[in-house]
C-alpha cells in the first residue's frame, strides 16, 4: 500500500502528458514520482525475486542488454527490462511505472537494466545487483566524459554494488583494474577476444585502453572466430556457433559479454543450445546493419553517432562496396571532431549529402577517398542513388548522421522502431 | 629528396576537437605537391625527430593542462629556437594559451605558461561555441568554429586578424587569434587548415622554402579545395543570415 497514492499520481502524469504530446512525455511521470516517493526506485529494483543485473559501460550496452533479456527469456525467465532510451533514473521510474500494479509492484524474476554510465552511479546508491556486467571504457562524448579515469570512476562505482558477480571485458584494460579490485566473496568473470579476432581488427577494438595479454579459453567466454554475421564463442572445451544481427566484431563481443552474464546469473540453469539459439535469433536493428529492400534494391544502413561508432561501423562495411551514399545533417553542428576518424578504407563514394556535404566531403577528401558527386539535397541524393543500377560488388550502403537518417527515412516511407 | 617533417605535439591529450588533424592536412597537401612528408607524433620529448619542419598542438580539456605544460616544459629550448628558427608552429584552443605567458583561473589560480607568444588568456563569462570569420592580412579570409571558455589579452600588436563575425580574443577587442613571426595562435578549431587552404600553402611555402624545395599545390588539392570553398560558403551565408536577423 505504501507506494500507491505515488503511483495513482505517477500514472495521472503519464495520462496528462500523452493528452499533451502523444506517444511522448515518458520521462514526466518518473520525475513526479522520484519527488514524492523517493525510495520508490531504490526498493522496486531491489524487489525482484531473482535479483537485478545492471549492464553498464561506454558502447554496446544496448545490445548487450537485448541479447541478455533474449537468453535469460529463453530459458523460461521472466524479465523485467528498461527501453534503452530509458536508462537514467526519471526515465527507469517511468519504465517501472508502465509495468507497475496499483500498488507499484512490477511483475518478473530478474529485472536487468542498462544504466548510463553517467547517472548509474547516483541511481544505483542504495540498491544492490546481483550481477554488474560492463562492456568497455572508451571516450566519445567529450561534452560530458573529458577523459578515461573519469568513465573508469563511475563504472567502479557502479560495479561496487554488485554482491553476487561482476562480468568484465578482459581486453579492457581499465576493467581489469577494476576486476582486481573486487571485494570479497564478488565472483569475476571475464569474456573477450582471441589473438587472430584481434589481429583481424587492424584498429583495435576501440578501447581506451587494451589489456596486452588475451584471454585464455578457460578463463572465461571467448570470441574464437568472427566471419560476417557468424561467430563462434568458445566456452571452456565447447564451441559455441552463433549468428550475428549485423556483420561486425563489435556484436560478437557484446553477444560473448550477453552469455558470460547469462551464466553468472542462471547458474546450473544455463543452457549452451538455448543461449546459442536465442543469440542468434535477434533481428537487426535499422541504421544498424539491417538490410532493407528498398525500391527494388537491397539497402545496408549505417548509423554514426560519434567519432567512435564512426570508425567501427566505416571499418565493417565490405571493402570494394561500390555504392555508398554518405550523409551529414545538421544535427553534426561543427563536424571536426569527426576528423582523428579514418575512412580511408570506403575508397570511393558515390554521393556525399545532407546539409553538411561540403564538410563531409573535405574530410573524406583528406582521407583519400574519391567522391563521384556532392549533392547537398538529401531527397535528390537518395531517389538518384536508388535510381541507378544494382552494384557490381556490394549492396547499395547509405551511411548517415541521426538527422540525416529521420530524413531518409521520412522521404523513403520506411517506419519501424527506432 | 628531403622529407618534410610535421611535429603533432601531444596528440594523445590534445585533439578532443581534431585540431591535431592539421598535422595530416599539411602531410595530405605537401605529398599531393609531390613532396615527401610525414607526421611524427610526439607525446615526450624522447619522441622528437632530429628535423621538425612545423610543429602543430591542439586543444586539450582543462583537466589535462598541468600534464601537457609539464611535458611541454621539457621542450622549452626547442620550442623557443623553432620559434626564432622560423618553423611555423600552430597552437589552437589551450595549446596556445600554454604557449602564452599564462593561463588565469575564475578562482584567481594561474598556470604560468612557456612565454613563445605574448599575451595571456582570462576568464570570460560563458562558453563561446560557434562560426568566427577573420580577416587576416597575412592568410586572407579565415573561417571557422570557435569553443573556447577563456578570453585572450595582450595580442592587440600582433593578432592573426581582425573579426568579421565571433567573439575570437573577446573583451570588444574585435580581434582573433596571434602571430609572432611564425608561431600562430588562434582559437578556430578543428582542421582550420583544410578549410582555409590559402592559410595552409602560406605555412607550406615557408616550409618548403626553408627546405630548398619548391612547394605548388597538386591537382588533388584542387578538388579538396572546392569542397572547402562550398563548406566555407555555407559557413558564411549562415553567419550572414545570423548577422542580418540580428540587424532587424
Amino acid at each position: 500500500m505504501r507506494y500507491a497514492p505515488a503511483i495513482l499520481v505517477g500514472r495521472l502524469t503519464r495520462f496528462a502528458a500523452r493528452l499533451r504530446k502523444p506517444g511522448g512525455g515518458s520521462a514526466v511521470p518518473g520525475l513526479v514520482v522520484n519527488r514524492i516517493a523517493p525510495r520508490y526506485l531504490t526498493r522496486t529494483l531491489s524487489g525482484f525475486p531473482q535479483g537485478l543485473v545492471v549492464v553498464s559501460g561506454s558502447s554496446g550496452k544496448s545490445t548487450t542488454t537485448k541479447m541478455l533479456v533474449a537468453i535469460l527469456r529463453a530459458h523460461g525467465v521472466e524479465v523485467f527490462t528498461n527501453p534503452s532510451t530509458a536508462n537514467i533514473s526519471q526515465g527507469l521510474t517511468s519504465a517501472l511505472l508502465e509495468r507497475a500494479d496499483w500498488r507499484g509492484r512490477v511483475p518478473g524474476d530478474v529485472a536487468v537494466l542498462e544504466m548510463d554510465e553517467g547517472h548509474g552511479a547516483l541511481v544505483m546508491q542504495g540498491v544492490d545487483a546481483r550481477v554488474v556486467a560492463l562492456t568497455n571504457v572508451m571516450v566519445d562524448q567529450i561534452d560530458r566524459f573529458h577523459d578515461s579515469e573519469m568513465v573508469a570512476g563511475m563504472l567502479e562505482r557502479i560495479a561496487a554494488r554488485a554482491h553476487e558477480a561482476i562480468v568484465v571485458n578482459a581486453d579492457d584494460a581499465y576493467l581489469q583494474r577494476l576486476a582486481a579490485k573486487a571485494g570479497p566473496g564478488v565472483a569475476v568473470r571475464r569474456f573477450g577476444v582471441s589473438a587472430e579476432v584481434l589481429a583481424r581488427s587492424p584498429r583495435g577494438l576501440g578501447y581506451s585502453e587494451t589489456s596486452r595479454e588475451r584471454l585464455a579459453s578457460d578463463s572465461g567466454v571467448v570470441v574464437a572466430s568472427v566471419d560476417g554475421a557468424a561467430a563462434a564463442l568458445r566456452d571452456g572445451e565447447a564451441s559455441v556457433e552463433i549468428t550475428l544481427p549485423a556483420r561486425g566484431t563489435h556484436y560478437a563481443v557484446d553477444a560473448a559479454a550477453a552469455y558470460a552474464t547469462a551464466q553468472a546469473v542462471l547458474g546450473e540453469r544455463f543452457s549452451m543450445a538455448t543461449a546459442a539459439d536465442a543469440l542468434s535469433a535477434i533481428p537487426a536493428v535499422f541504421g544498424r546493419g539491417e538490410r532493407v529492400n528498398v525500391r527494388g534494391h537491397e539497402v545496408e544502413f549505417v548509423l554514426v553517432q560519434n567519432p567512435a561508432s564512426y570508425q567501427l561501423n566505416v571499418d565493417s562495411i565490405e571493402p570494394g562496396t561500390e555504392q555508398i551514399l554518405f550523409a551529414i545533417g545538421s544535427d553534426v553542428r561543427d563536424p571536426s571532431y569527426f576528423w582523428p576518424t579514418d575512412a580511408s578504407s570506403l575508397g570511393r563514394v558515390s554521393i556525399v549529402s545532407g546539409s553538411k556535404a561540403a564538410e563531409a566531403a573535405l574530410m573524406l577528401a583528406y582521407d583519400g577517398v574519391e567522391i563521384d558527386r556532392v549533392e547537398p539535397d538529401l531527397a535528390r541524393a537518395l531517389d538518384d542513388f536508388l535510381a541507378g543500377p544494382a552494384p557490381g560488388t556490394g549492396v547499395k550502403t547509405i551511411v548517415f548522421s541521426a538527422d540525416a537518417m529521420r530524413r531518409t527515412r521520412a522521404h523513403l516511407g520506411l517506419t519501424g522502431a527506432e | 629528396m628531403t622529407t618534410l617533417t610535421i611535429v603533432s605535439l601531444l596528440p594523445s591529450l590534445m585533439n578532443t576537437n581534431g585540431d591535431a588533424e592539421n598535422a595530416s592536412v599539411l602531410r595530405r597537401r605537401a605529398e599531393w605537391a609531390g613532396l615527401d612528408a610525414r607526421v611524427v607524433a610526439v607525446g615526450s620529448r624522447a619522441d622528437l625527430p632530429d628535423r621538425v619542419d612545423a610543429v602543430v598542438i591542439g586543444s586539450g580539456s582543462d583537466a589535462s593542462l598541468e600534464t601537457a605544460r609539464s611535458t611541454l616544459l621539457t621542450m622549452h629550448d626547442e620550442l623557443r629556437t623553432w620559434g626564432t628558427d622560423g618553423v611555423p608552429i600552430l597552437s589552437v584552443g589551450t595549446g596556445w594559451e600554454l604557449l602564452s605567458w599564462g593561463i588565469e583561473h575564475r578562482d584567481g589560480s594561474t598556470i604560468e605558461g612557456l612565454g613563445i607568444l605574448p599575451g595571456r588568456a582570462v576568464p570570460r563569462d560563458g562558453r563561446v561555441t560557434g562560426d568566427a570569420v577573420v580577416t587576416s592580412p597575412r592568410f586572407g579570409l579565415l573561417v571557422g568554429f570557435e569553443n573556447h571558455a577563456r578570453d585572450y589579452v595582450g595580442a592587440e600588436g600582433s593578432p592573426l586578424g581582425r573579426l568579421r563575425s565571433g567573439v575570437g580574443n573577446g573583451r570588444g577587442s574585435g580581434q582573433e587569434g596571434v602571430v609572432m613571426g611564425t608561431v600562430i595562435g588562434t582559437h578556430l578549431r578543428g582542421p582550420v587548415l583544410a578549410k582555409n587552404p590559402g592559410f595552409a600553402d602560406h605555412l607550406l611555402a615557408s616550409m618548403a622554402e626553408r627546405a630548398g624545395l619548391d612547394y605548388a599545390p597538386g591537382p588533388a588539392a584542387a578538388v579538396a579545395d572546392g569542397y572547402a570553398t562550398a563548406a566555407r560558403e555555407a559557413q558564411l551565408g549562415a553567419v550572414g543570415a545570423a548577422a542580418s536577423v540580428g540587424d532587424a
